[in-house]
Formats: structure tokens, sequence, C-alpha cells
């Protein structure tokens, strides 16, 4: 049985009848009593503590930084920059680089999620039959998955070299020697980047929807066949919307890990030939540990979380609905 | 343009003093007055004596030395590391990141202060970034305690060491471009004939890029195999090569008052020539990175290549078919009033450096004297896997370095870095180079005109210099100017 | 179409994504073995006629393959780099604790946000919201706040760091496997006079406990895989084996494509085998506890 979260933050899930013991929030005697700290949100504070300092605090820095022209190169600690109003914000909006940065990104996820989530349903329709080897081709078929990110993309470097064995196959296709140097191509480079983001996480979207065909109440479709309809209506009307949750949950979390980029860009091209293959991600660091403009990309920072968590929340909504 | 050749000629200590004292206003030279010390310190036993030196100040304590080098160096830094520990009991560390990420760090660490290291191995065009920072160590006074008088005078390349007046660190590599030629087609004396028929002059090792350009159109004939050059049209070494052209024309980057100049008509010349250039080059120029680039010149199927001590190393080796049969030259110049002005160029290099964030700076320093001593930087440059090639004027007599290079390469090699003309040492030298390349591969690619190109790109480097500070940036581009080769500094408008 | 013929051109696809997935692996084995003259040789060389294993050693065992590359002319140089040994070391520190670390909170936390509520209905959607943002965009101030707590290139703040951003995947995971496990028998213990944490640790954590290991697995696999922050937040002192695969450029030779096999190959290995491990909750850990088999 599929559950997806669609839920409050602390629901328990309760057998009929069961006995129910509702925990009561209890202070402890001791140190936690007298500290006024109740003990389970004591259990929560470490947890709490490590995400306020590694993350909710620099986001607050964040938020100073955005207005300020902080450049360490200067010499000047953060405190120190210099504050410069709204002026980052509006150097962004001119930037075309960060503008292209965004809709490269965006064409990036769209793409990638397009092809998984083909690829996925794909395969996973050729696995809801049994043979006797599908188990070693499950396995051989999530390896990807299971590379380090870095190690895959230094693979895809090695595969797609102007002498690599990418060209050699097409040497032999095509019939003529085709050494295309793809990494160097401003308009082709952001392909080898793409297909290894692919090739990686594709097996994640079939496991996914796997899953879920597997855990299809089966009485639907055996009715359906007796009724007489063709295996594309069955896909198309059954399976599909009865897939949706789990489709859904997975393009939201993929879109959000294929938004953040960065491992495959970095080895792969470094945003190069001439920031042709930049994602978001890329030109934050380039900005950041290039060109050290780290009150810049502070405001860069600033418009992309807001716009990431602002996706985000609008498009969790429907799906909490939807399930 | 005479050849000042063995190390007779104005010391590098000599200009810099000129140099430095014809800055209006500017501060007394950090290099006149040494103090009585370093009289004391011989140039011959200097790295014995650092050595005790940097023993007597670690006394008892328990003193270690961290080192940030580049990937791939550590061949020229451990052996003289590893005499350091011998003669003063002082440890060494070596701390590795990758050779195209060191400046960065080196940069994070004036934001991090995290100690990581006492020395760094950053590249020399990224010095005025780092000194501007606040991470680099001024070396004058150690300089003016322990330097001895001539121990600048034999290395033939320190314009890099210094900013805005002040020592940073030591240059440990001759990184001068230049050129190699195919020297079976120069010889060829039917070549010669056909060649000087066309053309009315003869067949040699080109003093002028138009000279260079027309050998390579001569030399081109794809159809029999052959190219004109396996120059480079990457994006990022297309700069350097532009940079070379539009110096040959008689014109510095920026005028007196920053002004970029390189959209002058020299500048646009320069680029078209360049652009015109690229028909004859082979088909991997627009692709191939350095290594490729050797294995293709090494092919001998190529007219001309430019490159650096390492392109040697490989030239001369196994690998390469083309060892032997190899003419070399400075990068071409260019005809000024008449005149051949030849300006060489040094694009890369490697300082020590030390880090303010170091708790023993002045060790740390001593280690750098010791380490680009003329002793131990024999040593270091021995190593044939490294990336440090000659740079003092002894190490062109060295036996082992003589045969890692030959001693006709390290005859040209030595000539092209007398006279080499510094990179652009600003602060922001990577914004400005970038957008020098983004521009120039640009036109090259033909998606902008050769003047648009260099117009935008000069609105831009009026923005970065803006932005780095106007009057900061002048100081050092006086200076910087100032320390241009004697010969150069006044052909140069 | 005859059904034969169908089941065997799916089977067939079958077998061409197989190919797909395995083929950039099996590039990065060969060419672990190839000697430097096949790494970028045209026509690429498939499988080397003369494997070597200079490659790896030059990774693991720096000193022995200076000893056969002077025995051996033409062998690749061998100064390139220290040895990866400390990689390893470095990594496998940091990833342990860091798992340990995020298993250690995100169970307490995730307990008491399951049997209390704490924080209330969208508490736990506030973890989320840490995997939502790109890393790149809070790594500059972390850097910043790092060094002025003098934590940048230390393994405390790499393992702080590394805790913080697995702890959603920890608490939501350990979060779904506790609702998993039947409150009743918590319950019943309670009755009998535990208290609330004894029955917990007593009762539940056994029954959660292949949960929490998959958990660990998972987690390990995220760190040890982990590279943005490893990049900006370390200088030298500390190197982990993403990095490391970096160092491996000559002078003379460019990028050592065999070496950086080689380090790739053998650091992807515990990945590899730790992930077919929890293979039946890996799509659990991936969405967060989602969507469970």
């Amino acid at each position: 049985m599929i559950e997806t979260e669609a839920r409050d933050g602390a629901g328990g899930v309760h057998a009929a009848g069961a006995l129910h013991v509702e925990a009561e929030p209890v202070g402890r005697s001791g140190l936690l009593a007298r500290l006024g700290i109740p003990f389970n949100v004591a259990l929560v504070l470490p947890a709490q503590l490590t995400i306020m300092v590694v993350v909710v605090v620099p986001t607050l820095i964040v938020l100073w930084l955005a207005v300020t022209d902080w450049q360490p190169t200067q010499d000047l600690a953060w405190w120190q920059a210099q504050f410069i109003w709204f002026w980052n914000f509006n150097d962004l909006w001119y930037d075309q680089r960060f503008i292209n940065a965004l809709i490269r990104t965006v064409f990036v996820v769209g793409v990638c999620i397009g092809v998984e989530l083909s690829l996925a349903l794909a395969l996973a329709l050729l696995f809801v039959e049994e043979w006797w080897w599908k188990r070693l081709a499950v396995s051989v078929i999530i390896l990807p998955m299971m590379v380090v990110p870095v190690d895959a993309a230094n693979a895809f470097f090695m595969l797609f070299n102007d002498r690599g064995p990418i060209n050699h196959m097409i040497t032999v296709l095509i019939g003529r020697p085709f050494t295309f140097s793809w990494l160097s191509d401003p308009t082709w480079a952001m392909l080898p980047i793409m297909l290894c983001e692919i090739w990686q996480w594709t097996p994640l979207m079939f496991l996914m929807v796997l899953t879920g065909m597997m855990a299809l109440p089966q009485n639907q479709v055996r009715a359906a066949v007796a009724l007489g309809a063709s295996p594309v209506r069955i896909f198309r009307r059954i399976v599909l919307p009865l897939l949706m949750p789990v489709i859904g949950i997975a393009v939201l979390i993929r879109s959000i890990e294929t938004f953040k980029i960065f491992d495959p860009v970095y080895i792969l091209t470094r945003g190069q030939p001439g920031g042709a293959t930049e994602t978001i991600s890329m030109y934050m660091y380039n900005g950041a540990f290039v060109y050290f403009r780290m009150g810049y990309i502070a405001a860069a920072a600033l418009i992309v979380l807001v716009l990431v968590l602002s996706i985000c929340i609008a498009l969790s909504k429907p799906l909490k609905r939807h399930t | 343009m005479k050849r000042l050749f063995n190390g007779i000629g104005p010391s590098r200590r000599d200009v810099l003093k000129a140099g430095a004292t014809g800055l209006a206003g500017f501060a007394m030279s950090p290099l006149l007055g040494r103090g009585a010390h370093a009289e004391q310190w011989a140039l011959k036993n200097i790295h014995e004596t650092a050595a005790a030196k940097a023993k007597e100040l670690a006394g008892s304590r328990n003193v270690s030395l961290k080192i940030m080098q580049p990937s791939g160096s550590l061949g020229n830094v451990k052996p003289v590391g590893d005499l350091w520990t011998k003669a003063t009991g002082i440890p060494v560390h070596y701390l590795e990141v990758p050779l195209g990420e060191i400046n960065q760090k080196v940069l994070l660490e004036a934001v991090s202060k995290s100690g990581s290291f006492d020395l760094a191995l950053p590249a020399t065009f990224g010095i005025p970034d780092l000194a501007e920072s606040g991470i680099l160590v001024n070396l004058d006074k150690y300089a003016q305690k322990y330097e001895p008088t001539d121990y600048q005078k034999d290395v033939l390349y320190t314009i890099g060491d210094y900013y805005k007046g002040s020592l940073y660190g030591y240059q440990t590599d001759g990184d001068t471009y230049l050129m190699f030629y195919n020297k079976d087609w120069l010889d060829n004396a039917d070549e010669q004939k056909g060649f000087s028929d066309k053309h009315g002059y003869a067949l040699k090792v080109p003093d002028t890029w138009e000279q260079l350009d027309a050998m390579m159109e001569w030399f081109h004939r794809p159809d029999k195999g052959m190219y004109g050059g396996a120059l480079f049209r990457t994006q990022y070494f297309i700069a350097w090569e532009w940079w070379g052209r539009f110096h040959a024309k008689g014109f510095y980057p920026l005028a007196d008052d920053l002004t970029p100049q390189i959209n002058n008509d020299a500048g646009i010349a320069a680029l078209e020539e360049l652009i015109a250039a690229s028909k004859f080059l082979y088909p991997g120029a627009r692709t191939n990175g350095l290594f490729e680039n050797f294995e293709a010149f090494g092919k001998g199927d190529k007219f001309a290549d430019i490159g650096w001590g390492g392109t040697q190393k490989f030239l001369n080796s196994d690998k390469s078919k083309i060892k032997g049969r190899l003419a070399f030259g400075d990068m071409p110049g260019g005809m000024v009033n008449g005149e051949l002005l030849r300006t060489p160029y040094f694009n890369w290099g490697w300082n020590y450096v030390v880090s303010s964030v170091s708790p023993d700076p002045e060790i740390a320093y001593l280690f750098s004297l010791f380490a680009c001593s003329p002793v131990m930087s024999t040593i270091a440059v021995r190593d044939p896997g490294g990336y440090f090639d000659p740079i003092r004027g002894i190490h062109y007599k060295d036996p082992q370095i003589q045969k890692t290079y030959t001693e006709e390469f390290l005859v040209a090699h030595k000539h092209s870095m007398i006279n080499s003309i510094p990179d652009f040492y600003l602060k922001g030298q990577g914004e400005y180079f970038d957008e020098l390349r983004v521009n120039i591969a640009a036109a090259d690619a033909g998606t902008k005109t050769a003047k648009a190109a260099l117009d935008d790109c000069a609105a831009s480097w009026e923005r970065i210099t803006r932005r780095m500070g106007k009057r900061s940036q002048s100081v050092q581009w006086h200076f910087l100017k100032a320390n241009y080769p004697a010969g150069i500094r006044d052909r140069l408008k | 179409m005859p059904r034969r013929l169908a089941i065997f051109l799916r089977r067939m696809a079958v077998v061409v994504a197989m190919v797909i997935a395995f083929f950039p692996i099996f590039w990065l084995f060969s060419t672990l073995v190839k000697p430097y003259d096949g790494w970028a040789a045209w026509p690429p060389v498939w499988i080397s006629d003369h494997p070597t294993l200079q490659n790896y050693r030059i990774v693991f065992f720096p000193k022995a393959a200076r000893a056969f590359a002077a025995k051996q002319s033409g062998s690749l140089d061998y100064k390139v780099s220290g040895s990866a040994w400390k990689a390893f070391e470095d990594s496998a520190i940091i990833s342990t604790c860091a798992t340990f670390l995020s298993i250690l909170f995100g169970t307490l936390a995730a307990f008491s946000i399951v049997r209390f509520r704490t924080g209330g209905p969208n508490y736990a959607f506030q973890f989320l919201t840490v995997r939502m943002m790109p890393p790149i965009a809070v790594v500059v101030p972390i850097v910043a706040l790092f060094s002025m707590l003098r934590l940048a290139d230390t393994y405390f703040g790499m393992i702080l760091a590394y805790t913080a951003f697995t702890l959603p995947f920890s608490i939501w995971m350990i979060r779904s496997f506790i609702e998993e496990a039947p409150q009743e028998l918590e319950g019943a213990a309670m009755i009998h006079g535990m208290g609330q944490m004894e029955a917990f640790i007593k009762v539940t954590l056994p029954l959660v406990k292949g949960g929490i290991l998959a958990t660990a697995l998972f987690i390990f696999i995220l760190n040890w895989s982990e590279f943005l922050f490893a990049l900006v937040l370390t200088s030298g002192n500390v190197v982990t084996v993403t990095l490391q695969v970096a160092n491996y450029v000559s002078a003379s030779s460019g990028k050592l494509y065999g070496v950086q096999a080689a380090m790739g190959a053998i650091s992807t290995l515990p990945v590899i085998l730790f992930g077919y491990i929890i293979q039946r909750h890996l799509v659990r850990g991936l969405t967060f506890g989602a969507v469970k088999r």
C-alpha cells in the first residue's frame, strides 16, 4: 500500500480499535525541568540547533550580504562590508548571465525530468511481467544511481572526449571519422551534462514508477481486461491516473534536485565554454569563488531561494489535495 | 633589438629601482637601502645561511611549514622541502589543490583564515588580487633583513614578484611564451627558394607576426597533410596570442589615465590578423587543450607551435616524432616606426608567497629564500615531470636541464625570458582577461566584428576599473608600466 | 505480432537498458587498467591488450609506483601527487561521524515529532526546506560563518555541515519507519510501568532498527558522495575522495585519465556496495519517506 506524504506533520497510523496512548509532553526532572524545557522539545534540540547553525544563521547572513557589496578580496570582513541598498538586485535584473543561467537551469530541469520520466515509464512497463533473470536486470539498471556523482561525471568526461568511445561509435555508424569536441562546443556542451544526469537518475524514477505499478489494485486492471480493453487504453485510463501520486512526488522531488545540479557541470565544463553551460548553481559558484563578488551572489541566492520555495509551496498544495 | 644574453645586462633590481623612483609621489622603493645583514649573506651559499637562520628562529619550538601547491608540482617542491627539513629540522607538509584552483583557494583563505598553509604557490597573475585581499605578507621587511643584494640579479624575470613596489613572492618558473618551428621544413632548400621568390625575404625563424602568418599560409597544405600552425584558438589561450600581437604593434593596453587602448586601430588590426591566421591552423586549434597540442605538434606535420618550456619537455621526449628537428624563436614582434620591436610575453609563472595567517611568516620567508636560491632552484627545475622551467641564468648551464630541454632550446628560452613583457598584473586580472577572452573568441568565431568585440571589451574594462578603484589601479599600473623591460618600455605608447 | 517475437523484443529492450546503465562503469574500469598510451588514443582502446596496475599503484602505493616507473621507461611519471590514503581516511572519518550524528539527532527528533507532535503539524516540513534550496545559496555565508568560528577546513566543520544537510533525510525516513511500527506495543509497555523514552528504546527501536540501519547507510552514501561543500570548505588540510580525483593532473600529461579512473572506480565501490544492501529502501530514502514498498 503506497502512502504518500499528504498528512500533517505528526500524524500516526492507528489500527482500528487499538489502545491509543496519546503521549503527554512530560518534563523530566533534573536539568531540563529546571531550564523549563519540556522533554519532547529537548529531543528535537540537537537537530534543530544543528540546522540553526548551519542553515538558519547563514540564511540570515545572506539577507545581510545581499544588500552589501562584500568582496572579501578587498580585505574586509563580512560585517564591515559596504551597505549598498538594493543595487545588487538592480544589477541582477540587468545581468544577462544570471538570467541566462536561470533559464538554462529551468530548461535542463524540463528536459531531464521529461526524458527521465518517459524512459522510466517505458522501462517499468517492460518489468511488469516476470522472467527468470528479472532481478539481475533490475540490479544492473539501478547501478547508475549508486555511483558517486563526481565519478559518474568523470566517466562521462572520458566518454565524450573527442577521441572517446561515443565518437568512436558514431564514427563506425556513419562511416567517416567523427571527432567532435562535445565539451568545447557552446551549443552542444550541455548534452553530455544532461545525459550524465539522465543516466544517473532515470533508475530512480524507474524504481518509483515500478513500485507504484506493483502496488496497483489488480482488480481494476483485471476488470478492464475482462471487458476487452486494449493495453493502451488500460494504461492511459487506469494505470496512469492511479500512478499520478507517485509520478507527482517523483517529478517534484527530482525537479528540485535537478534544479540544484552542480557536480556534472563542474566536472564536465565548469560552465564553459564562455558560460554556455552555466546552470544557476555554477553561476553562483563562479561568481562567489572565482570572482569573489559574494555580496552580489548573496542577492542572487536570495532570489533563487525565494523562487524555489514559492514554487515548492505552490506545487505541494495541489499535490496534497490530489492524494 | 640586441640580444641581452648571458646574464650580463641590466639586473632586474636596477630596472625596478629605475621604475620605482620614476613614480611621482610614490614612497621610496623598498629595494633601496638593504640592511646591513644582507651584505653579510653571500649569494652562493644563501641556502645554507637561510636554513641556519630558520633553524635558529625555530629554536626549540615545534615549528612546521605547510605549503599549498598546485597538483602536479610535487616533483618541483618536495626535493627542496626534504633538503630543507634535513638542514633545519623543520618538517614540511604539502597540501595539494588542483592547479586551476590554487589562486582561488589562496583567495578563499583571505575569507576563511583557517591557517591551512604557511606558504603557497599561486600563479603569478593572481598576486595583485591576493595582495589586495590581505592574505599575502608584504615581504619587504624580511627582504631587507635577509635578501642578498645580488639575489635577484640572476633571475631573468622578476616583474611578477612585486606589486605596487613591494615584494610579495619569488618567481620559481620560467613561463615565457615562445615559438617552435619544424626545422626540416624551414631548412628545406626548395621551400626556401619558393618562399623567397614569392615574398621577397628569406624563409627563416620569423621576426614579425606578418612573417609568421605568411609562413603559416605558405606551409598550410591540408590536402597533403601539412598544416601551417598548431597555435591555439580555444577561448582560454586565444587572448594570449592577441596580447602578443597587440603589444608588437607598439601599444600598452591602457593609457596613463587607465583608458583602455585595446580597441584602438592597432588592437583591431591585431585581432583581424589573428582571425585571418586562424585559416592556417590545424583543425584541432579551436578545441584542443595544452596536452593535445603537444601531441598534435609532436606528429611533425605542422609548421609552427607556441608554448612554454613544458611544451619542449614533451617535444624532446620519446613520445614526440619531431624530437631533434625543431627550431625555436621568440614570439614574433612587429615593425614600429620602421624598426623591429620584439615583445616576448611571460604569461604564467608560480611564486612562493607567505600567508598572513601563518604563525611563522619569517621562517616561511626564509624557506622561499632557500627554495629560490641558485642551488635549490636548480634542483627544483631539474625535475622533468614538474612545472618549473629555467628561471635563473645558472639553470641554463646545468647538464641535466640541458639534457631535458636541449641547449638550442635553452638559448631561445633565455632570450625570450630576458625581454618578456609582463602579464596584466592588476587587481581583477581574471575579470579583465575573461572579457578579453570572450570577446576575442566571439570575433574569431565570427559572431562579432573585431571592432565591436574590442569596443565591448574596452567598455567592460572601464567598468571593471571603476569597480576595482581607479586610484588604486592607477598606482599599480604606473608601477607595472615602469617595469616593462627597458628596451621595450620606451617604444610602447 | 507473434507472441514470442514480442517477448524477445521486450527482453532485448531490457538488455539494451542494462548495457547503457553499465557502460560508463565499464569504461571507468577499462580505463583503470589502461597504460598511459591508451588513455586518449584514436581509435579508442576499449579493452587494453596490455593492462597495467600502475594507475592503481599511483593512487594507493606511490612508492611502489615510483619503483615500477623507474624500471620501465615510458611509464607514467609518478611524482604527480601524494597518496590517496588521506582522502579515504578523511572521507571515512567525516562520513561516519556525520552519519552517526545525523542518525542520532534524527531519531530523537523523529521520535519527538511522531509521539509528541512537537512543533505542530508543519514542523517536519521545515527540515524539508533545507533540501529544497540549492546548497550553493548558503555556502557563501557558511564559509564566512565557519571562518569566524574557526571551523573552516576542519573535520568538525565538515561533519557539522554534512549532519545538517542530511538531517531532513534521517528525520523523514526514520519518522516513516517509526510510524509503521505499531504504537500499541509501546502503550502496553508504558502501562507496565516503563517511561515513554524507555518504552521507545526497548520496544519500538528494535522493531525499526533495520530501517534505521538502512537510513544510516543511505546517509553514509550521501556524505561520501558529497562534493560542493568539500570543494568550498576545505583548503587541503581535509581532503575527501570526491576532491582527490581532481588532483590527478600532471605537468606533462594533463588529466591523468587512468589514475582518475582508478580513484573514481575505487572510491565509488563502497557506495555501490551499500546501495545494493539497502536497495529496498532507496526509493523511500530519496523521496523522504513518501514512497514506500
